[in-house]
């Protein structure tokens, strides 16, 4: 065969050009954290999924390394990464040091709050850890899997000492599986130098004036939203939803169905007659929010705007928000060490989730995780040792002040040592807070809410319809396990 | 003398009895191949007869199974989820498979010049298809970002228009084929050894009829290549119907829903998702019997319709 004309020797080397930039360029920015949890509190967790989908072996354990040889060890997970992990840490440390007869080797394994691939084929092939960070919400479906283990009645007795609402998310069938660990709550974060450029004033939403209206918010976000030359976003004033990062359904950052059923006062449930209720006029009013603010806004433009500045998993420091490209976002408690961190120079503040009219009652809602059993645990006296230390006070009292969540514990709420201003400001929101229901389908009902989310955001299907086929898929996963 | 085993009749065959030799060569065939019949067996016929098994009960992967008879594949009827992820498989498959095929023949063409560089360009085109489809899946999320992407930077240089390729989800399964397609060098290898193995007085005879260059791909490259045409689909179908890591990644990893109005949800994401996320391990068995089922019929088919089609070397026309 002849070499070919003299235009294909060129091509050739281009074309691999072309290929090897396109391969090596990008993969300098593979994508390493989050910052949007969807389920929960931690802007860490569930950072690396790419371990999970790559089969990658269990990562080595991050404590334990001086521990005295003939200490019986405990194995506890969490799929917290930092800065979270290290107030992790630092808390196994303190106790391995206090203990030494236990030996607490904390293993960092990634994934989403809500898969336990690696949990089940780890207690499947008898590996299984003894101690497993759990979110909370999701402690119900697990026990009803199995996955996790009772707690016995000294543990079960402890339950006034925590917020009542984190206590019964560890329960299932009047039976506790787990303790609780810490929680968080939601609020309005705004961009003070991004408002003020749109000759807005800022002051407008101090949280001292009570929470703002979603038409005063919007209209004020609109002012401050630019497009570029070929009518794309280039800076938004406010994301009230999602998409969430990658231009995937659900919220942008902590925009989600609960949060704005919540604000409508919708019910997602009802424990007891066991009936999951996504179509409480609550809840299908706050979809419909998120159906007309899209249709306002333009679904495919604001996906585009999402999908741009917000790939899957994105590292925390490429928040929008902390690069001037967003001035308001639904957030929680732990964007305060964020903003220190990423956003040193910016000007930030929060207020109340805005509400439908002038005059209505904030709402805002708690998450969080939990220490948890696994069964056929064979140190199971020293894992629950472990678990009432690192959820007890002494534990808490480290993760508070370290990664700005807020404790469970009744007794540190009033310790005022563990709260600066600001971090305290989110500690007042606590008491009105509400909490996902505690189901043993939690998981597949986040899930389901999250599509039918991204479905409305879209505005590929109404509110009403999106929302009754969730009822249809849920209710008979949950009519066949009970609450 | 041995009989041609096309000669035996079926009557015969049943009267065939073997002999002394045949039992001991039959004996010490089943003993050397006894390693692959045992992990056949524990791994490949068991696990497909557990796995029907387990359809059939609800199970969450750590308590025991209960019985629950066909409800399984009742619910799937009415799971608007299982529709949405079959539609999602099959629309990427019927797509990416010949899309697949092309780009394999193309770079198949190409590795195939007769140019001094020709072996360097071969291990290049090569290299995508040795790294993990996780880390292309990574790569190609920073690639096809609409604002700062390459490849939208490439589309809107030439005045084309520069689509929201994860965020849309007219695109999103488009943005899949294009990440199967840096596999595309694995294939190429394969079409590449077949090219080498038409006989070069083929072309000579085209040349001196005066065959132009499309004339002698048509009428002797192509029939010559089809039984690797049919090895590609074959394999090309297999993976396609069970395509996840790549969708997994750029959804985020399950942390949301499938991608926009879960346009990526394929078929094994769905039944990942039953298993290790909604712990409805009994439901995911039996969406991989439908799966394993649909499998075995497209194979069928394709083999049927490749009768028609596929030339193999010495065969009459």
């Amino acid at each position: 065969m002849s070499p070919g004309p003299r235009w294909f020797r060129w091509s050739v080397p281009i074309f691999t050009l072309v290929l090897v930039v396109a391969a090596c360029g990008p993969a300098a920015t593979s994508p390493a954290g989050s910052a949007a949890p969807p389920a929960s509190t931690a802007p860490s967790a569930g950072a690396s999924e790419s371990a999970a989908a790559g089969g990658s072996a269990e990562p080595s354990a991050v404590t334990g390394a001086t521990c005295a040889s003939g200490a019986t060890e405990v194995k506890f997970w969490t799929s917290h990464t930092p800065p979270d992990s290290d107030a992790l840490t630092n808390i196994v440390n303190a106790f391995n040091t206090a203990n030494a007869d236990i030996c607490v080797k904390m293993t960092i394994v990634p994934g989403a709050e809500t898969d336990v691939a690696k949990l089940l084929t780890s207690i499947r092939g008898g590996v299984a850890p003894d101690v497993y960070m759990a979110d909370r919400f999701t402690v119900p479906q697990r026990a009803a899997e199995g996955v996790l283990a009772e707690l016995p009645a000294d543990v079960a007795g402890m339950s006034n000492d925590y917020l009542p609402f984190a206590w019964a998310e560890t329960q299932y069938q009047k039976k506790t599986y787990a303790l609780p660990f810490d929680t968080d709550a939601r609020a309005l974060w705004y961009n003070k130098d991004l408002i003020q450029a749109a000759g807005e004033d800022p002051a407008a939403l101090d949280i001292s004036k009570g929470p703002p209206t979603i038409d005063a918010v919007t209209k004020m976000a609109d002012k401050i939203s630019k497009k570029d030359s070929s009518g794309n976003y280039d800076v938004m004033g406010w994301m009230p939803a999602g998409p969430g990062a990658g231009g995937n359904p659900g919220a942008f950052d902590q925009g989600w169905h609960y949060t704005w059923g919540f604000v409508n006062g919708g019910n997602f449930a009802d424990l007891t007659t066991c009936k999951v209720t996504p179509t409480d006029p609550g809840v299908v009013a706050g979809y419909q929010f998120m159906y007309d603010w899209a249709k306002a806004h333009d679904p495919q433009k604001v996906a585009r705007w999402v999908t741009t500045n917000l790939p899957p998993n994105p590292p925390a420091a490429q928040n929008p928000l902390w690069t001037g490209k967003l001035a308001m976002s639904i957030s929680g408690d732990w964007r305060i060490a964020e903003a220190a961190k990423y956003a040193p120079t910016g000007h930030y503040g929060f207020t109340f989730i805005p509400v439908p009219k002038a005059g209505d009652k904030g709402a805002t809602w708690a998450g969080g995780w939990s220490m948890a059993l696994i069964p056929n645990s064979k140190a199971q006296d020293q894992a629950i040792k472990f678990m009432k230390y690192i959820a007890g006070p002494d534990g808490q009292k480290v993760y508070t002040k370290e990664s700005t969540h807020l404790p469970t514990l009744n007794a540190l709420l009033s310790d005022a040592s563990l709260f600066d201003p600001l971090h305290k400001q989110f500690l007042d929101l606590l008491p009105t807070a509400k909490n996902r229901p505690p189901l043993p389908v939690g998981a597949a009902y986040w899930d389901a809410l999250t599509s039918a989310q991204g479905s409305v955001e879209l505005n590929t299907k109404q509110p009403k319809a999106a929302l009754q086929e969730v009822q249809d898929a849920v209710q008979p996963q949950l009519d066949a396990v009970g609450c | 003398m041995a009989v041609a085993p096309a000669a035996i009749k079926p009557k015969r065959l049943a009267r065939f009895r073997p002999g002394a030799i045949e039992r001991r060569n039959l004996r010490w065939g089943l003993i050397f191949i006894s390693p692959w019949l045992f992990g056949f067996i524990a791994l490949g016929i068991f696990p497909i007869l557990y796995t029907f098994y387990l359809s059939l009960t609800r199970y969450s992967g750590i308590k025991a199974p209960t019985f629950i008879g066909i409800q399984n594949y009742q619910r799937m009827a009415a799971d608007p989820l299982f529709l949405k992820a079959a539609y999602n498989t099959l629309y990427y498959t019927l797509l990416a498979v010949p899309v697949g095929v092309v780009v394999a023949m193309v770079l198949a063409l190409a590795m195939n010049r007769k140019i001094r560089e020709v072996a360097v360009y071969r291990a290049i085109y090569y290299l995508p298809s040795i790294l993990p489809v996780f880390a292309i899946s990574f790569i190609f999320v920073v690639l096809l970002n609409p604002g700062y992407g390459l490849i939208n930077w490439v589309l809107s240089a030439v005045g084309l228009p520069s689509p929201n390729w994860l965020g849309d989800p007219a695109y999103t399964k488009l943005a899949l084929v294009m990440i199967a397609q840096l596999g595309a060098g694995q294939f190429a290898l394969v079409f590449l050894a077949g090219l080498r193995g038409i006989p070069v007085d083929l072309y000579e005879s085209a040349d001196i009829d005066g065959a132009g260059t499309w004339q002698k791909f048509r009428s002797i490259t192509l029939p010559m290549m089809t039984p690797i045409i049919l090895y590609d689909l074959i394999i090309g179908l297999s993976f396609g119907l069970q395509v996840f890591t790549s969708a997994y990644i750029i959804t985020g990893g399950g942390r949301t829903a499938a991608g926009a109005d879960n346009s990526l949800l394929t078929y094994v994401f769905y039944l990942y998702k039953q298993a290790f996320q909604f712990g409805q391990m009994g439901y995911a068995a039996a969406l991989s019997v439908v799966m394993f089922v649909v499998s075995l019929i497209l194979a069928a088919a394709v083999f049927r319709w490749a009768n028609s089609w596929v030339f193999y070397g010495g065969e009459e026309a």
